[in-house]
């Protein structure tokens, strides 16, 4: 039977709500959504054309500026596929530290995550509950590594700088503030009348679905498959981890299982504090040649670095898979179109945490 | 005299405007030490134009100028400096605390295949005009002490070490044969029980 | 005449329509701007509001350096804008380009060559407290006395 379209409506590029350029088209019939496309391109800044040919102390900065979100995992997956290629060992206390910088940054990415979902259902003030103790997490963030968005901390064989005690007793005491207020935060968000209202049910994905146009992280695990690539990496098994997993596969789902993991990052960055190993924190060592693929966890789920790189360490071949593209896509394919009117369009959107630098580079 | 003060805190107080914490790297300033001009800092710089080293009004000497605008604030130039002419946050005292510090190495490597043996490098390239004048003046040198010159037709690279970093030669290149790495190696001095 | 002036300048300089428009960055300038909404730096005490719509704003902040696609687009943005308007760089990359500003490079810094730029912030990123002072140092020298100079 032919589709009957009435209007076909277009979101963006510059549209309220969007904090990046992005269009998304959607065909509908009266209030009913029957089949959305998302239009890339508005950000293309060619990164990985200007990484080839550099050595790591440059790339490492490119890495970082692929995405201003999340960064500290870009330099973290860069930098692990360098010591990869190379053989670089890296001390005990190194790499608890690294753990403990990207679960800082893990914390905020939710934060902001959360805080523009909520600003999209205009429930402002519990986006602005979230963006003020976003801002403790950033302060200990800026304390440990010198920098707000751009760190710049991880370095081949360990980290640029070494928290001592007042420091980790600093971090530790903002850990129980953001814990004691993220707790009625998640209250308020589980029990809010016109939260469930503009939530719950709506933006489904099923599990097959989502296995189906290969979503990642948050999206994947709000939608019942356990799959997290830290239970793979060795610094966080020693840590006892195992991922969040919750099955109503809808836009609550997908908020809140980046609340719970933000209540699990102050675990892991408490368990880490306690059982902080004594020692060196650079172990020195050169990059080489070689060639490997490598992946890690973003706060938006698998990403993966493929690099070639020459004698002196300098990038020949580089290929970096984002996680943000499966999920928009998912977002474009089974959450808008899944009986959503036109007003929850933007709320899907966002709940799947969509980041256009990243997916564009 | 105070319903003036109240009308005034009531409708015209704001918070108080935030100050930067001393922990937040900054823009690196230049502090009072004496600048080697040993260029590490343009060497490492990974953002374009963003430091330079330049000469003063007075003879002699040298100071490294930050451009706003081009600067990341990554703190790489303060780590590496060995006088301690910039600073910016924490980098130095974390940095005397742990006993880090990073190293460079740089590594010619020229292509047979593709070098024609012009020479251009080896005239361009500024610590081989100190080393050798004739090198400056004429164009042709026979000294041993130069980092490299064309010898018996084939550009020979003789002091590697002797390298300042600069790609003066990899910029002068007209088939790009001549490359120089850069290779930073981040460090900690070991304690000794 | 003046009295309403004056009137009109000191009302203008305590409400400013915000609108910020990615040009291709790398999100690191947009979460910041957005960190000035929170509490703790409090845009809206200074009277300054974040709508992201052109047609109704005072200042737009551009971020980021300028992607193939933006090279118009930036321009239709800002015709939208109704007078009087001031456009401001926010961090690096609509300064020099930054990080990208390499051969290779598909970006086309500065901003400058666009639109008029009355006011660069530098930094990667800049701070939320110095996009605020940028904002409120820039827009009253602006928009005081517009409609005697215009």
């Amino acid at each position: 039977m032919k589709k009957t379209v009435d209007v076909a409506i277009p979101l963006g590029p510059v549209h309220p709500i969007f904090k990046e350029p992005c269009r998304i088209k959607c065909e509908t019939f009266g209030e009913q959504i029957l089949a959305a496309e998302v239009e890339l391109g508005y950000m293309k800044k060619g990164i990985e054309r200007i990484m080839v040919g550099r050595p790591w102390q440059e790339v490492m900065f490119l890495a970082e500026r692929i995405c201003g979100i999340c960064s500290v995992i870009h330099n973290f997956v860069f930098i692990e596929t360098m010591e990869k290629i190379s053989g670089v060992s890296v001390p005990d206390r190194a790499a608890y530290l690294r753990v403990l910088a990207n679960e800082l940054d893990r914390m905020q990415s939710h934060l902001i995550a959360n805080f523009s979902y909520c600003y999209t259902i205009e429930h402002e003030t519990l986006g602005m509950y979230l963006l003020n103790i976003r801002e403790t997490v950033m302060d200990m963030l800026e304390y440990l590594t010198g920098a707000r968005v751009t760190c710049a901390y991880i370095v081949p064989g360990g980290v640029r700088f070494d928290p001592d005690e007042e420091d980790l007793s600093r971090i530790m005491k903002a850990m129980d503030k953001v814990e004691e207020e993220m707790l009625r935060y998640i209250r308020m968000f589980e029990h809010g009348p016109l939260i469930g209202l503009r939530s719950k049910g709506i933006g489904i994905m099923t599990a097959e679905q989502a296995e189906l146009v290969h979503a990642v992280g948050p999206t994947l695990r709000a939608s019942g498959i356990p799959s997290d690539c830290r239970s793979e990496h060795p610094t966080y098994q020693m840590l006892g981890f195992t991922p969040i997993v919750r099955t109503e596969c809808d836009n609550f789902a997908r908020i809140m299982i980046r609340f719970d993991e933000i209540l699990q990052s102050i675990d892991i960055i408490r368990t880490i504090i306690k059982t902080l190993p004594e020692g060196k924190i650079r172990g020195g060592g050169t990059i080489g040649r070689g060639q490997t693929t490598h992946r890690g966890e973003a706060p938006r789920g698998e990403l993966t670095y493929r690099i070639k790189s020459d004698t002196h360490g300098r990038i020949q071949e580089i290929a970096i898979q984002t996680p943000s593209i499966m999920n928009i896509e998912a977002c474009a394919r089974y959450m808008i179109p899944g009986g959503t009117s036109v007003a929850d369009v933007t709320s899907a959107y966002i709940s799947s945490d969509p980041c256009i630098a990243c997916t564009e580079r | 005299m105070a319903s003036v003060e109240w009308i005034k805190t009531f409708f015209f107080a704001k918070t108080a405007p935030l100050i930067t914490p001393s922990h937040f790297r900054e823009f690196p300033h230049v502090t009072d030490k004496e600048c080697t001009h040993c260029f590490q800092c343009m060497m490492i710089c990974p953002a374009p134009g963003a430091i330079e080293v330049i000469r003063t009004e007075k003879p002699g000497e040298w100071k490294p100028v930050i451009h706003l605008g081009h600067c990341i604030r990554c703190g790489l130039c303060v780590e590496i400096c060995p006088e301690l002419v910039l600073d910016s946050g924490r980098v130095h005292t974390k940095n005397a605390q742990d006993g880090t510090y990073m190293q460079f190495q740089f590594h010619i490597t020229v292509n047979p295949v593709i070098c024609m043996g012009c020479g251009i490098c080896s005239v361009a390239c500024p610590v081989n005009k100190e080393i050798d004048p004739q090198l400056a003046a004429k164009g042709t040198s026979t000294s041993d002490e130069v980092i490299m010159r064309v010898y018996k037709g084939i550009n020979t690279v003789f002091h590697e070490e002797k390298c300042t970093g600069c790609k003066t030669c990899e910029e002068q290149c007209p088939n790009r044969s001549v490359m120089v790495a850069r290779v930073l190696e981040p460090l900690q001095i070991t304690e000794e029980p | 005449m003046t009295l309403l002036q004056s009137f009109k300048n000191a009302v203008r300089q305590r409400s400013i329509h915000v609108c910020y428009v990615d040009t291709g960055s790398c999100n690191g300038c947009d979460i910041e701007v957005l960190a000035c909404l929170s509490p703790r730096y409090d845009l809206e005490q200074y009277g300054i509001y974040v709508h992201n719509n052109p047609r109704e704003a005072d200042v737009l902040l551009v971020i980021g350096g300028v992607t193939p696609q933006w090279e118009d687009k930036l321009k239709m943005v800002w015709d939208k804008m109704p007078e009087p308007k001031v456009a401001v760089a926010i961090g690096n990359c609509p300064i020099s380009g930054c990080v990208y500003n390499r051969p290779d490079s598909l970006t086309r810094p500065p901003a400058k060559s666009y639109i008029p730029i009355a006011a660069e912030v530098p930094g990667c990123p800049p701070r939320p407290t110095e996009i605020i002072q940028a904002i409120l140092s820039v827009a009253p020298l602006i928009f005081k006395d517009w409609e005697i100079r215009r």
